[in-house]
C-alpha cells in the first residue's frame, strides 16, 4: 500500500495569542497551498466551525474554490464539514461544480458536529445528528459517486458507532487525530462487521488525521508549540464536552485539563526519519492516507514553514 | 458607468474555458467578471467559483447565487470567506429568497449580534434540546469589505432600499437601469451583442451597472470594444480604441 500525505488542518483562526486580520489569514493559506504544491502534498486540508470569536472558517468549499484557482495540480480536502448543519443539495451542488472546475482535485470529508452553539444557529437540534446523517450520508454518496469528476467522500468518525455508518455504505474513514492506534483496530473491526452484515464490500483502505510536528530540534521548538497545542485542545475539549450544570467552574478546568493532557500525547514530534517511521506504523493498520496536521490555531510562520517542509522530506521517504 | 461580463453559466463550465473567458474580460477592460449558478438544476457552488475566478484575474468578480434554497446564514459564510480570499473583490447579485432570508443575510453580513424572530426563521433557533447556546450569534470572520456590494434581481424596490442592496433587472426593450439605492447603482442584464446605443438609452439619467452576456472570448472582445473602449477613451484615436 503506498502511503500518501496531506497538510492540515487549516481552520484560518485569528488565535488569542496571535491575533492576525483574516485577510491576512487567507493569503497566508493561499501561500501555504503553494507551498505544498511545491512539496508534492497529495492536498492540503480544511476545517469547518461556526460562530466562534476567532474566526475559525466556516465555509471549507468557498476556501477551496479559492485554493483550486491558485494551484494547479493540489488537491483540497475538507477535514471535516459538518454535514447535519447543512443542506444536503447545497453540499452536493457547491462539490460537484467545484470539483468540476477543480479538475477532480476537491475531495470531501464530512461528519456529525458536536457543539450544541452551531447546530442551534441553523436550527437543528444536536441530538438529530444521527439520525440526519443517516438520512443525508447515502444522498450526498450518490451525488458524489454520480458526478463528473465523481468527488471522493471520506467519513469522519471519532468512535465506532459512527464507523459503523460509514461501513454500511462502504464509505471510507476519515479516522479523528485524537485515536490512539489501539482504538483505531477497534473501530476498523466494526467497520468491517457493519459493511459484512450490510453485504458491502469495504474500500481498501481509509485516511486518517494525526497531530505531526517535524523538527530537527525538539528542545527549541517545544516551548514555543506548546502554547499553541493547549489553545487548539482546551478549544475542542470545551466544545466536546461543555461544564455539567452542577459542575465546580475548578472541577470543569480539571476535567478539560486532564482531556488536553490526554491528547497531547497523540502528537508526534520528531525529526523526519522518527516521523516517517511512526507514520507507516498506520498505514499497516489500513490507512493511505495520513493528513498530517501542522497548523495548530494560527502558528508563527517561521515554525509552520519549517515544520511544513521538514514534513515534505517525511513525504518524499513515506512515498518513495 | 460600470461594465461587468456574464453571468457565465457554471452548468457544464469546465475550468479553460472560464478562465479563458475571465481572461479576455480583463483584455477588454471590463471592470468585473461574473458567474451564475443554478440551483434549480442542481448547479450550486455561485460563490466559490467566484472565489476561483478571483484567482485567476485581478479585476473584481461577482457572483449571481439562487437565495432561500438554504440557510441564509450559510451563504452570509460564503459570502465572506469569497470575499477574504478575493482580498474584497467579491459581488453578489441574488435571485429569490424570502423577505427574511434577504434580511437575515445582510443583518449576519453587517457584523451585528444577531437575533431574528421571524415566522420562518428564529435565529439564533434557542431551542430547548441545544445547550448551552448563546442568545444571540454573530458571523465570524466578517467579509473584507465594509460593506459587500449586493444586488436583488427582478425585487420591488422598498425592501432593497431598507437593506441597502441594489436593484437589479433584466434586458428588455425599452427598460430603464434601476435607480441607485444606498451606495450602488441600479444593474442591467443586458443580452449578448448589446448595442452601445441601447445602453446609454438605459441609463437614462443614471450612471447604470451593465452586465453583458458573452458566450466566447471573441464576443468579450467585440463587446469590449464596442462598450469599453468608445464609452470609456471618449475622443482617443481610432488606433487605441480597437485595441
Amino acid at each position: 500500500m503506498t502511503l500518501r500525505l496531506g497538510l492540515g488542518v487549516f481552520g484560518m483562526q485569528s488565535v488569542p495569542q496571535r491575533p492576525d486580520h483574516h485577510v491576512k489569514l487567507y493569503r497566508d493559506l493561499l501561500e501555504d497551498a503553494e507551498l505544498a504544491e511545491a512539496l508534492g502534498f497529495e492536498g492540503i486540508w480544511l476545517s469547518e466551525h461556526h460562530f466562534w470569536f476567532d474566526g475559525y472558517c466556516p465555509a471549507d468549499i468557498a476556501a477551496a474554490g479559492a485554493i483550486l484557482g491558485r494551484t494547479k495540480r493540489l488537491g483540497v480536502g475538507t477535514g471535516v464539514m459538518l454535514l447535519p448543519m447543512h443542506s444536503v443539495e447545497k453540499v452536493a451542488g457547491d462539490a460537484t461544480t467545484i470539483a468540476r472546475l477543480g479538475e477532480g482535485r476537491l475531495t470531501l470529508g464530512v461528519a456529525l458536529g458536536y457543539r450544541d452553539a452551531e447546530f442551534d444557529g441553523f436550527g437543528v437540534r444536536r441530538k438529530d445528528r444521527g439520525k440526519l446523517m443517516d438520512s443525508m450520508l447515502p444522498r450526498l454518496a450518490s451525488a458524489c459517486r454520480t458526478a463528473d469528476p465523481a468527488v471522493p467522500l471520506y467519513v469522519g468518525v471519532a468512535s465506532a458507532v459512527a464507523a459503523q455508518r460509514a461501513g454500511r455504505l462502504g464509505l471510507p474513514l476519515f479516522a479523528d487525530s485524537t485515536m490512539n492506534p489501539a482504538e483505531l483496530r477497534q473501530m476498523l473491526d466494526a467497520y468491517n462487521d457493519a459493511a459484512s452484515a450490510a453485504g458491502v464490500t469495504p474500500p481498501a483502505s481509509h485516511a486518517l488525521q494525526r497531530d505531526v510536528f517535524v523538527t530537527d530540534d525538539r528542545e527549541r521548538d517545544w516551548p514555543r508549540l506548546l502554547p499553541e497545542l493547549r489553545y487548539m485542545r482546551l478549544q475542542y475539549g470545551g466544545w466536546s464536552f461543555p461544564p455539567e450544570p452542577a459542575e465546580s467552574v475548578q472541577a470543569y478546568l480539571s476535567r478539560l485539563e486532564s482531556d488536553v493532557e490526554a491528547k497531547l500525547k497523540n502528537l508526534i514530534m520528531g525529526d523526519a526519519v522518527e516521523v516517517a517511521a511512526r507514520l507507516r506504523e498506520f498505514a499497516s493498520l489500513g490507512f493511505d492516507l495520513i493528513v498530517c496536521r501542522s497548523q495548530f490555531g494560527n502558528l508563527p510562520r517561521d515554525l509552520l514553514h519549517s515544520a511544513v517542509e521538514g514534513l515534505g522530506r517525511v513525504r518524499a521517504e513515506v512515498e518513495s | 458607468m460600470k461594465l461587468g461580463l456574464g453571468p457565465i453559466p457554471l452548468q457544464g463550465m469546465a475550468r479553460h474555458e472560464l478562465e479563458r473567458l475571465a481572461t479576455a474580460a480583463v483584455e477588454a477592460s471590463f471592470d468585473s467578471v461574473w458567474v451564475a449558478e443554478s440551483r434549480s438544476q442542481g448547479v450550486g457552488g455561485g460563490l466559490a467559483a467566484a472565489a476561483l475566478v478571483a484567482q485567476l484575474v485581478p479585476i473584481r468578480v461577482g457572483a449571481l447565487v439562487d437565495a432561500g434554497v438554504y440557510h441564509p446564514l450559510h451563504m452570509a459564510e460564503d459570502i465572506a470567506i469569497a470575499d477574504l480570499t478575493s482580498q474584497g473583490r467579491l459581488e453578489v447579485l441574488l435571485r429569490g429568497g424570502s423577505d427574511e432570508h434577504l434580511q437575515v443575510l445582510v443583518a449576519a453580513l453587517s457584523g451585528a449580534h444577531l437575533r431574528f424572530d421571524g415566522r420562518e426563521l428564529r435565529v439564533p433557533a434557542r431551542l430547548d434540546v441545544n445547550q448551552p447556546v448563546p442568545a444571540t450569534l454573530s458571523l465570524n470572520p466578517r467579509p473584507a469589505q465594509p460593506i459587500v456590494p449586493m444586488w436583488a434581481l427582478q425585487r420591488a424596490g422598498a425592501l432593497a432600499h431598507d437593506l441597502g442592496l441594489g436593484l437589479a433587472s433584466a434586458w428588455s426593450d425599452g427598460i430603464k437601469v434601476p435607480p441607485a439605492t444606498g451606495r450602488v447603482p441600479g444593474m442591467l442584464l443586458c443580452r449578448s451583442g448589446a448595442d452601445p446605443a441601447d445602453l446609454l438609452r438605459a441609463a437614462g439619467e443614471s450612471a447604470g451597472y451593465f452586465l453583458i452576456a458573452a458566450g466566447t472570448p471573441p464576443d468579450v472582445t467585440a463587446a469590449g470594444r464596442r462598450l469599453a473602449g468608445p464609452l470609456r477613451m471618449p475622443g482617443f484615436p481610432e488606433w487605441i480604441n480597437a485595441q
